[in-house]
């Protein structure tokens, strides 16, 4: 019976006790082993539906085909299981930020399904984005059953992403990467060890039932100086590209919002585009994997002019897919403009100076899908071990740096959050831990709350007040209505200075006259930062609380000082 | 050593919502068992010290000490005593006699407490009008005597004290106390009480112990309902 009880409390048991790091381990397993699964699954149907799909092709209606998907997709997101459009990536950023990694059960199935229809249908996207949403739904929802605390969720839901990203790449220090770089963006021990567990079993999970294979293994390079030279281009050429497709990405989200029509509707627009653009260029359509593959093989056989309008129009189909509303995620269309772009690239070069003999196409293919990455999730790690490990190339490493670096620091000097941030930046609410935001933000103003502040009402004499002054160590007084309570003002110890030794205003002036009542308060659900803004503005060093009409303390700086700083200690140092 | 979310709260100085946040987050190491959280002394103690935060229960004492009521005028009337017809031609003879005639005082200690009378009045004279004076060292006397004492002395005739007014001093009242926070309390009430015309009036024809005692309670009434 006392097993039955305590396997909700594993914490509990005698090996765990001794610490609650080895428990975190032994949960991020199964986290690991959760969302590879998840991620076999969502790859085993994808291919299923777009073989099933591809029957269709070749009939002249094949063009809706997207569009059907699409509107599924996003008619499932909206009325089924309630939940908005994208990728899922910035909300899974926001919740870690925000409520501790707190994400709902049945976000760990409904971007898969959704984009399961999207990208099988033949719309432009990567099922990595709703994978990642889905393994850290998995760790969030495994950490709420064991009751963990929030620290430990958050670790967990990292532990899902990578679990999730390994097992689609079958790449565990990828997977390993993205979650610290991307979606904690913290890297310490504590989060490092569990995430790392979760790599290893998601990866295992993938090879167990998918076998261990490499998605694009190519030949040996021989890259040359001039070859590294020639990609300090490539990686300008790759920036380019990256905030090319952002911005695209924007736009076309921009354009769509406009429309009142249902999003469903919106969504079907934007795969009937998709759609049409695929009857010429099938290599839009879907992950395009397959496509990528034979570039890096170096078997991709069209000219320069057709790769350069794939890679723009893949950019436009990949807006218009996720942009209208589609469902799913934006590396595997990063890998695949990326590929396009580098092969442009070295097109181009072939073409200016013929009698160089540059390296083997598919190694600045392979560059590119680095550059890309990097330059969109502004994360240059993670596109480097990505790339390393999706094609087995470690003898690319010098340029594949180079590439991933420069991409990033160009895109970051034009789009200074990357795509998955932006959004959450321009809302304020990108709260890395130890950062300034994020410790006011976990601070609340009932926290900060100075109770020892004598009320006053407004009908006391100033004798009676001067006795109160008397008996108390604070310099404000709020004033209080007697009949309702209402906060009515305040009165601040220099406020009635000049009446003070002056025995004759005592039994004369009330304090309701002395009042000062054009104070700025604080609501108690403010925004630290923005108290902190009102107080600089105003130069005030304190401020009362007012809820509901009703004083409810004071709050100041110096209190605030001293919560800040325990705060930002608690928060940094382990 | 278990503690409870009270106590660790009052111990880190912490509102209760913040710990209880701190705990929500896993900031702060405890144990979940089936009842509920366990806080663990010795856990928490080595936690606060690798964040350089203070643990440390309040100290009680101190808290206490402020809160007690300070004692009052009469208590330390009555201890000090009265002396009658103290003889004397100026300051220093009039204190000299004085304090030789402090019951309590114990004879090594008579000639400290007489100099420290007087280097204070040579600083400014402790006459504060109405030929009354309030001698008293600058400095507590707490290793001389163990509780506040005030010390009224009836001169035999008035002595030129270099008062405020002038006016020559016909009682002296000898304020030892314990701490400076007394002095202060005990001087304000003695003032309060001087401020009274017909107290000093009273004072003048040298009032027996009871009567006067009588006095300084009834204004000691006054002030404390003045107060609340």
């Amino acid at each position: 019976m006392g097993i039955l009880k305590s396997w909700r409390h594993p914490a509990g048991w005698a090996i765990f006790r001794l610490d609650d790091r080895l428990f975190l381990i032994f949960v991020a397993a199964i986290v690991g082993i959760c969302s590879g699964i998840a991620a076999v699954v969502l790859n085993r149907s994808l291919v299923a539906i777009f073989e099933w799909i591809g029957q269709f092709r070749h009939y002249w209606w094949s063009f809706v085909l997207p569009a059907i998907g699409a509107a599924l997709s996003s008619l499932f997101l909206e009325k089924i299981v309630k939940e908005g459009a994208g990728h899922g990536v910035p909300e899974v950023i926001y919740s870690v930020s925000r409520y501790g990694g707190l994400l709902r059960l049945r976000s760990s199935f409904s971007r898969l399904i959704s984009s399961c229809l999207t990208i099988g249908s033949g719309g432009s996207a990567g099922p990595e984005a709703p994978v990642v949403m889905s393994g850290a739904s998995i760790g969030s929802n495994i950490a709420k059953f064991f009751s963990l605390n929030d620290r430990q969720r958050v670790t967990l839901v990292g532990c899902g992403a990578a679990g999730a990203i390994s097992s689609i790449f079958n790449a565990p220090i990828a997977g390993m990467v993205f979650a610290i770089e991307v979606i904690i963006g913290e890297w310490k021990a504590i989060n490092i060890v569990p995430i790392a567990i979760a790599s290893v079993a998601g990866t295992e999970v993938s090879r167990m039932l998918q076998g261990n294979r490499i998605a694009f293994s190519h030949r040996q390079f021989n890259i040359d100086l001039i070859d590294i030279f020639a990609c300090l281009g490539l990686a300008v050429v790759a920036a380019a590209a990256s905030i090319l497709l952002t911005r695209t990405l924007r736009f076309m989200s921009g354009i769509s919002s406009r429309f009142s029509s249902p999003l469903w509707l919106r969504a079907a627009a934007g795969g009937c585009v998709v759609g049409i653009i695929g009857i010429f260029l099938p290599i839009v359509l879907g992950e395009g994997y397959h496509p990528v593959k034979t570039m890096i093989e170096g078997n991709f056989s069209q000219g320069l002019a057709i790769v350069a309008l794939a890679a723009l129009a893949k950019i436009v189909a990949t807006s218009m897919t996720l942009g209208w509303g589609g469902s799913g995620g934006i590396f595997a269309p990063c890998l695949v403009i990326g590929s396009l772009t580098g092969l442009a690239y070295h097109r181009g070069l072939v073409l200016l100076w013929p009698s160089v003999s540059w390296v083997n196409e598919g190694c600045f293919a392979l560059l590119g899908m680095a550059g890309l990455v990097s330059g969109i999730l502004q994360a240059p790690l993670t596109g480097i071990f990505l790339i390393v490990e999706i094609t087995g190339g470690y003898n690319v490493i010098l340029p594949l740096i180079v590439v991933s670096s420069i991409s990033t620091s160009l895109c970051h000097y034009v789009e200074p959050a990357s795509f998955y941030l932006k959004d959450l930046v321009e809302h304020g609410q990108l709260l890395r831990p130890g950062t300034d935001a994020r410790v006011l933000a976990d601070l609340s103003v009932f926290e900060l709350l100075e109770k020892d502040c004598i009320t006053v009402k407004q009908n006391m004499l100033l004798r009676d007040f001067i006795n109160i002054v008397k008996n108390s160590h604070r310099n404000y007084f709020p004033v209080e209505d007697e009949k309702t309570g209402y906060f009515l003002g305040m009165i601040h110890l220099d406020d009635i200075r000049p009446y003070l030794f002056n025995s004759g205003m005592y039994d004369v002036v009330f304090l309701g006259q002395i009042m000062n009542t054009e104070v700025e308060v604080v609501n108690p659900d403010d925004e630290l930062s923005e108290i902190l803004r009102k107080m600089d503005a105003n130069h005030l060093f304190s401020m009362p609380v007012v809820s509901n009409n009703k004083f409810a303390g004071m709050i100041s700086k110096a209190t605030l000082l001293d919560q800040y700083r325990k705060e930002l200690m608690v928060q940094t140092c382990d | 050593m278990n503690l409870t979310i009270n106590e660790v709260a009052k111990c880190l100085n912490l509102p209760l919502s913040t710990l209880e946040r701190w705990i929500r987050q896993g900031r702060i190491p405890i144990y979940k068992n089936d009842k509920g959280c366990v806080f663990k002394k010795s856990a928490l103690e080595k936690w606060a010290v690798t964040h350089n935060l203070s643990f440390s229960f309040p100290k009680e004492g101190v808290e206490r000490q402020s809160n007690s009521e300070m004692e009052n005028l009469l208590p330390a009337i009555k201890r000090g005593g009265i002396l009658y017809d103290v003889m004397g031609d100026d300051v220093k003879t009039a204190l000299r006699s004085a304090v030789e005639n402090i019951p309590f005082l114990p004879e090594d200690k008579k000639d400290e407490l007489y100099e420290t009378l007087i280097e204070r009045e040579n600083l400014t004279s402790t006459g504060i009008g109405k030929g009354i004076a309030i001698p008293h060292p600058r400095a507590p006397l707490s290793n001389v005597i163990e509780n506040s004492a005030i010390i009224t002395c009836f001169l035999e005739k008035p002595v030129n004290f270099g008062a405020v007014d002038d006016k020559p001093v016909f009682v002296m009242f000898i304020l030892l106390s314990t701490s400076t926070k007394i002095h202060l309390h005990l001087l304000s009430r003695l003032a309060f009480c001087m401020r009274d015309n017909s107290f000093v009036e009273f004072l003048k024809t040298s009032p027996c112990a009871e009567a006067f005692f009588a006095k300084i309670a009834d204004f000691e009434k006054q002030l404390d309902k003045a107060k609340t």
